[in-house]
């Protein structure tokens, strides 16, 4: 009963494609009306009467008593190639709407869609980065919204910034009401805020490392400043250096060589490797654990 | 005697990651048996941070491994030299007339090594074949 509820199913709303038939509609009919006023003139030329004004919205009236050729040419040129664009974007509409469908599950988003291709795509909330509502003009006619998701990886990988644009990851088209889905999205990822172990490293940023490893770093200080044991002082008479041109060498305080002497320091290991090159042995000959 | 020896680059190379993947120790592991987080371990085999003494020498004992072998500075030749391909070897031993095994060894170069092995005719060579200017990639010593 839970797993129902939690399976949340829903599909894209028909107006979709009265909109979509609108819009390509609003770019067609004008291309298609110049090219037909093209063609008449083109074939009339100085024969149109003077104050005859451009052909309507149909071009048969127009072409009554015309050459065969203009009436041919309008038909291959202008009715058949509009009609076959709007039988194939019709069919292909109600393929799109019948195979859309997306839901919510516990831990993705998952789309299908595909008119000749059938994709799934899955969606997981943590990669989720936000979502956004929009709302054209076509869409304002019919009341229909556009869900997109972004997420993080898609942002990040994208080598062609265009094709992200043509082709969207999470896109969920025609909808009435997107705030079911958006609270839906919302919650889910509210629910899975928490990181998982394995993506702890990926996510960590480098200053809240570095504040760690700061605080490790005093802690071990702390910790294990009395354990380590030096023998700098005797390697250091016996190649005849004074704690101030050792200090000098390699670019501390002397008070830090003093301390590093009496065994209360614990030294980086970079400043290690410097005294450990000026005496011209290895760290481990220097400084062992007690 | 005028001797040649190799410029270090400043951060410290680790191997940690190498090393401990070779005696399969996690990472949670080996931060657990050091005493430090797990963070500190992710970085240090970054590359990004400089350990206190006593964490290389446990780490040193854990993975059983000299210091030096676990941390080091690398040499400006080396990590020019280390992402070539084996083509673009051949190439800058065309172009330098040093031949090909030589420059190989370069790569694991120890600085005292570096004088007697080759004259500074060739280093110079080198370094212009790898577009460097030959005083960034090593330090003339002299006395």
């Amino acid at each position: 009963m839970k797993n129902k509820e939690m399976a949340y199913e829903h599909f894209i709303h028909k107006d979709f494609r009265r909109k979509i038939i609108l819009k390509v509609n609003a770019i067609l009919i004008p291309i298609f009306a110049l090219l037909t006023l093209f063609f008449v003139e083109l074939s009339y030329g100085e024969h149109v009467p003077t104050g005859r004004g451009p052909p309507g919205p149909s071009p048969i009236e127009e072409i009554v008593g015309v050459p065969e050729l203009l009436f041919w040419l309008l038909l291959l040129v202008v009715v058949i190639p509009y009609l076959v664009i709007m039988i194939i974007l019709g069919v292909s509409l109600t393929i799109y709407i019948r195979n859309f469908s997306f839901e919510v599950l516990e831990n993705n988003l998952v789309i299908h869609h595909g008119v000749i291709t059938k994709t799934k795509a899955t969606i997981p909330f943590i990669q989720i980065q936000n979502i956004n509502v929009v709302s054209g003009i076509f869409d304002r006619l019919f009341k229909l919204y556009t869900v997109k998701i972004e997420t993080a990886a898609r942002s990040r990988s994208g080598s062609s910034p265009s094709l992200i644009k043509f082709n969207p990851e999470g896109h969920i088209p025609g909808l009435k009401e997107p705030n079911i889905i958006e609270d839906k999205i919302n919650e889910m990822m509210k629910k899975l805020s928490h990181v998982p172990s394995e993506l702890e490293d990926k996510l960590f940023k480098p200053e809240e490392l570095a504040f760690d490893n700061f605080i490790s770093y005093i802690l071990s200080k702390m910790r294990e400043g009395k354990e380590l044991k030096t023998n700098i002082k005797e390697l250091r008479e016996k190649m005849n250096i004074s704690s101030m041109q050792l200090a000098e060498k390699v670019g501390v305080p002397i008070q830090t060589i003093k301390y590093l002497e009496e065994g209360s320091y614990n030294p980086s290991l970079s400043l290690a490797y410097k005294i450990a090159n000026v005496l011209n042995c290895k760290v481990e000959d220097l400084f062992q654990l007690a | 005697m005028v001797g040649i020896i190799p410029r270090f680059n400043k951060k410290l190379v680790s191997r940690i990651k190498e090393l401990r993947e070779k005696q399969k120790i996690s990472q949670q592991e080996l931060a657990k048996s050091v005493g430090v987080s797990r963070q500190t371990i992710y970085y240090l085999e970054r590359g990004m941070s400089n350990p206190s003494l006593t964490l290389s020498l446990d780490i040193s004992k854990i993975l059983n491994k000299p210091i030096e072998e676990i941390f080091y500075y690398e040499p400006f030749v080396v990590e020019f030299l280390g992402n070539k391909t084996v083509d673009e070897m051949d190439e800058i031993a065309d172009v330098t007339g040093v031949n090909l095994e030589k420059l190989l060894n370069l790569r694991k170069i120890d600085d005292n090594q570096l004088s007697t092995m080759y004259t500074e005719e060739e280093l110079k060579k080198i370094a212009e074949a790898l577009g460097v200017k030959f005083h960034i990639l090593f330090i003339k010593d002299e006395g």
